[in-house]
Formats: C-alpha cells, sequence, structure tokens
C-alpha cells in the first residue's frame, strides 16, 4: 500500500484500532471492573470497594452456589456428550456424501443458526410440554395415561440446547475428517483390516483434533447458555448464569454477580486448557 | 480399490441417522410453522381448523410491532457498522506484518467465547455509569461486540484466497489505494462481506441477554417473545415466531444462491 513496506505493514494495523476502541469500552474496561468489584463489600444494599474476600469465600461455604457450580458443570457434560454422539456419525455422512447430498447438509445444519434460539426454544415447548406433540399422541394412542415430564427437567433443556448448538459441533468435526487422507485409511484396509478397525485404529484418532475442537465448543456455549434453560427448565433447573442474573437484576448485588461471573470465566479457561492438554495427547502423527 | 473406506451397509447406516438428525433440525420448526395457522384459540397438532386469525391479530397488535420494530432498528444499525469495523480488522490484519497476527485475532474473536452473560453483566454496569443502559448508545455497542467477531472471520477467510496482485495492479495504473479498494478489492471479497452481514444482523436480531440486561423500556421481539411467553405457549407467540422463522429461511436461501452456505459453515467453525 506504500512505498516504504515495512512501516506500512505496521501502519496498516491502524484499521484495527477502532475495533480496538469498541472492544476497549464493552469488553476490557467491564471485564476490568467485573473483576476488581468481585473483591469488594457489599453490606446492607450498599458496596465498599477494596480487596475483601468475601464473595468468594461465600461462594464456597453458602452451599447453594457451589451445588449450583455442580449443576451448571454436569448439565454442560451431558449436553457436550449428547452433542458428540450425535455429531460424529452426521459429519462422517458429510465426508462420505456426494456433492448435492453435502450441500444438502450444510442447509440443514446452518438454517437452524440463522433462526432465532428463542423461537426454536418455543417449538420445543410445543413439542415437550404436558398438552405437547408428543404427549398428546402418546395419549391418544394409549400408550401412556398421564403426561410424561419431558420438558421442565434436565431432559428439556439437554434436547433444546443440543438443537441450538449441534452446528458447532459438527462443522469442526467435518473439517477435520476431510483432512483426512483417504489413501491412509484404504492402506489399512488393503492390509486386511475390517471397516470397524480402520475407523478405531486410523479414522478417529485422526479426527481427534475436531472432535477436541467440538468438545469446546460445546461445553463453554453450555456453561454460559441462559435462555434455555429457563424456557425449557422453568425453575427446576438452576445454572450458574441464571443465578448471576438473579443476584445482578433483582438483588443488585454486584459485587456477588462479579465473583459467580469470575468462577464461570475461571472454569472456562479451565475447560480451554484441558482441551489444549487433550490435543496434545491425541496430536496424530505426523503426515509424512 | 479407489472407493473411500467403509461399506455400503455402513453409509445407509449413516445416511438413516442423517435423515434422524435434520428431521430432529428442521421438524419442529416445521410443527410450529403448521399450528401458527391454527383458528383456535389454544394450539394443538395438527389443528382443528386454519386461518390467518393469528397472523391478523399480530399485525394490528401494538406491543409486537413495536418489538419488531425496535429489533429491526437495532439491526440495520448494528449490521453496516459492523460490516465496517470488521471489514477494516481484517483488513488491518491481512495487511500488517505476520508478527503477531495469530494473538491479534486471537483477540478480535476473543468476545465469541465469553459468555453472553458476563458480557451482558459487565457492559450493564458500565452502562449504568454513563446513564446510557436502556438506550441505543449502550445497546448498539453491545451488540457489536458480538457481531464484530463473525465480520472478521468471514471477511478475513475472503481475504485469504484474494489475490493482492490485482490491487498491486490497480495502482500500478494510477488508482488511489481507496480507489483499488473499492474497485477491486471489495467487490471480490463481496462473498464474505454477505455472509458476514447476514450473520451480524442474525446475531443482532435474536441477542436476548445483553439487552434484557439494558433495557427497561426497551423491548427487542426476543425480550417480547420472553416476557409473553408464561406456562402456556400461545398463539400468537407461534405465529410470530413463524415470521421469523419464515424471514430466516429466506436469508438462508440467500446464502445458498449465493453459494454461501460453505462459508457460513466456516463462520461457526
Amino acid at each position: 500500500m506504500t512505498a516504504n513496506p515495512k512501516g506500512g505493514r505496521y501502519r496498516a494495523w491502524g484499521l484495527i484500532v477502532p475495533t480496538g476502541v469498541l472492544y476497549a469500552v464493552t469488553f476490557g474496561i467491564p471485564m476490568a471492573m467485573l473483576l476488581s468489584a468481585s473483591f469488594a463489600r457489599f453490606e446492607a444494599g450498599r458496596t465498599t470497594p477494596g480487596f475483601f474476600l468475601d464473595n468468594y469465600t461465600r461462594i464456597a461455604s453458602d452451599g447453594v452456589t457451589l451445588q449450583v457450580f455442580w449443576n451448571t458443570v454436569t448439565l454442560s457434560a451431558q449436553i457436550t456428550a449428547v452433542g458428540l454422539v450425535v455429531a460424529f456419525p452426521v459429519a462422517m455422512l458429510m465426508r462420505r456424501a456426494g456433492p448435492g447430498m453435502r450441500l444438502a447438509l450444510m442447509f440443514v445444519l446452518v438454517s437452524p443458526l440463522l433462526t432465532s434460539i428463542i423461537v426454536r426454544n418455543v417449538a420445543w415447548m410445543l413439542i415437550l410440554g404436558r398438552s405437547g406433540l408428543i404427549n398428546t399422541w402418546l395419549m391418544d394412542w394409549g400408550l401412556i395415561s398421564s403426561p410424561l415430564a419431558l420438558m421442565y427437567n434436565r431432559l428439556g433443556v439437554i434436547i433444546a440446547v443440543v438443537h441450538v448448538y449441534l452446528p458447532f459441533a459438527v462443522l469442526p468435526i467435518y473439517a477435520a475428517l476431510r483432512a483426512i487422507d483417504p489413501a491412509r485409511e484404504n492402506a489399512a484396509a488393503s492390509l486386511g483390516a475390517p471397516p470397524w478397525r480402520v475407523f478405531v485404529h486410523i479414522t478417529l484418532p485422526l479426527a481427534m483434533p475436531g472432535v477436541v475442537a467440538a468438545f469446546t465448543l460445546l461445553f463453554i456455549l453450555s456453561m454460559g447458555v441462559y435462555l434455555t434453560p429457563v424456557i425449557l427448565g422453568g425453575n427446576f433447573v438452576v445454572t450458574l448464569p441464571m443465578m448471576i442474573t438473579d443476584v445482578a437484576r433483582n438483588q443488585y448485588n454486584w459485587p456477588f454477580a462479579s465473583a459467580m461471573s469470575v468462577l464461570l470465566l475461571a472454569s472456562i479457561v479451565v475447560v480451554v486448557a484441558l482441551a489444549s492438554a487433550l490435543n496434545r495427547a491425541f496430536s496424530p502423527p505426523r503426515n509424512d | 480399490m479407489t472407493e473411500r473406506s467403509g461399506s455400503p451397509f455402513g453409509y445407509a447406516m449413516l445416511a438413516i441417522f442423517g435423515a434422524l438428525v435434520a428431521a430432529f433440525l428442521l421438524l419442529p420448526l416445521v410443527i410450529l410453522c403448521i399450528q401458527s395457522f391454527t383458528a383456535e384459540s389454544f394450539l394443538s397438532f395438527p389443528p382443528p381448523s386454519y386461518g390467518t386469525r393469528w397472523y391478523r391479530h399480530v399485525a394490528a397488535a401494538a406491543n409486537w410491532r413495536e418489538a419488531a420494530l425496535s429489533s429491526l432498528v437495532i439491526a440495520a444499525i448494528v449490521t453496516p457498522l459492523s460490516l465496517v469495523l470488521g471489514t477494516l480488522a481484517a483488513l488491518g490484519l491481512d495487511r500488517g506484518p505476520m508478527r503477531g497476527r495469530g494473538v491479534l485475532y486471537g483477540i478480535l474473536i476473543s468476545p465469541m467465547i465469553l459468555p453472553h452473560i458476563v458480557l451482558g453483566l459487565g457492559i450493564f454496569r458500565i452502562a449504568l455509569d454513563l446513564h446510557i443502559d436502556d438506550s441505543l448508545l449502550s445497546i448498539v455497542p453491545a451488540h457489536l461486540t458480538i457481531t464484530v467477531p463473525f465480520v472478521v472471520i468471514s471477511v478475513g477467510a475472503s481475504l485469504q484466497s484474494f489475490d493482492t496482485g490485482l490491487e498491486k495492479a490497480a495502482q500500478s495504473l494510477g488508482a488511489s489505494p481507496l480507489r483499488a479498494l473499492w474497485h477491486i478489492t471489495l467487490p471480490i471479497i463481496r462473498p464474505g462481506l454477505v455472509g458476514g452481514g447476514i450473520f451480524a444482523f442474525i446475531m443482532s436480531f435474536d441477542e436476548f441477554i445483553i439487552t434484557y440486561f439494558l433495557s427497561v423500556q426497551t423491548r427487542t421481539l426476543p425480550l417480547e417473545i420472553f416476557s409473553t411467553l408464561r406456562y402456556q405457549v400461545s398463539p400468537a407467540i407461534a405465529a410470530v415466531s413463524a415470521l421469523t422463522i419464515a424471514f430466516s429461511a429466506a436469508l438462508t436461501v440467500a446464502l445458498m444462491m449465493r453459494g454461501q452456505v460453505i462459508s457460513a459453515g466456516r463462520i461457526v467453525r
């Protein structure tokens, strides 16, 4: 862009400045304020800035917050497990499908992404509710005599969250599968390995980076999800984001809400660290 | 053996599974749309009688019209701004030195992995201090923080396959850098702009939790659906939902027509 290539190259970074300013105001400064507020003291509706560990000792000792945190972790683990199990075969299918079928699958995966999340939750309420589609039909057919509890519990939340995040799991796995040279699988097959052995010893290990990426995305997104557990879980599934919202919006206890947010962020950092450790453990042997 | 490994039987099993997943992803939305055309006061499937009763109801209801309008206004402001900010940032990365590029890219897309609840809480706090909560002044920057990363990824991907030689050629023929950018680069990376723009629009239109924190009077469509949604789904909500599905379907088709589904897939990767 200029006669002086070296200086010009660094000058190009100036184009990033507007976004940098935006992030500083909406992201950097608020996160710093959040971290500092988590060490403030909140008594009788008044916040005292300073370095107190009150909020963190409350998290550790009130018996509720840690329970809610643990619920959030196990719920996210369940969502992630279901998501991976459903996503992997779909990614396999996309790899083996012809171009037309692959485009159709891509359409099916991307179109829900472009559909409002709350609208998708409403759709599941109509299907899973007490007088929803499934219960109505099962009762009409005489298979059950009273409605099954399909929502306002974990089951409903898992179904609806997997519905929202499935594309985020399929696409990284598909990307990893597509990068596998079929010659490697063919070599194993031509040496007499049955298809399941080819899959277990060649395909799956080579696809692991994609699986780890999908795991990370699903877990992180599930830890932070608010809307779907509120709608499909009623008040029966309480997660950390729900508690943070309640404490901040209804109790105005900003310091405690901040400390819980720090806990949420810390758990995400742990998941990311775990994922990079997994990636190293599973990193496939070099191609040549 | 030139075929990819795996038996035809295995492929058939995968295809059946794929069909089930497609049904899982799409059928709930189809059923919702069918139910929205009920002429009754309660939702059931299949509806005993059909009509556009609830669409007429929604079109006449002030709360839904206002909510749809404010969602559209916010998304219409956020989308062009995200395109400008995201494209500038992507260009800056692409034209900047290799050194530090990875770190900068990571920072630029980092709001994506931050839970929106935490982002919302932080922005809510600073907006309260500045007395700009419940205003476009806080809602628009908040939405931009979510949408700009999608544009950076989408435009960045387009720029990677762009041959900068074309720009240099234009400049050697006397075009100013800005002219070269406008007449050569932007038209060529248009698929990335369209994909990023559509994603930015949808993300803003659908954003819930941050707006939920910031708004007192402002009612966007997701907020209005949420506050109307009690233990029963009313036919009015079904009609509104079906309208947004139709809108999204139109956008998806627009993406497909431009062969953009693949790059939309790249966005979420």
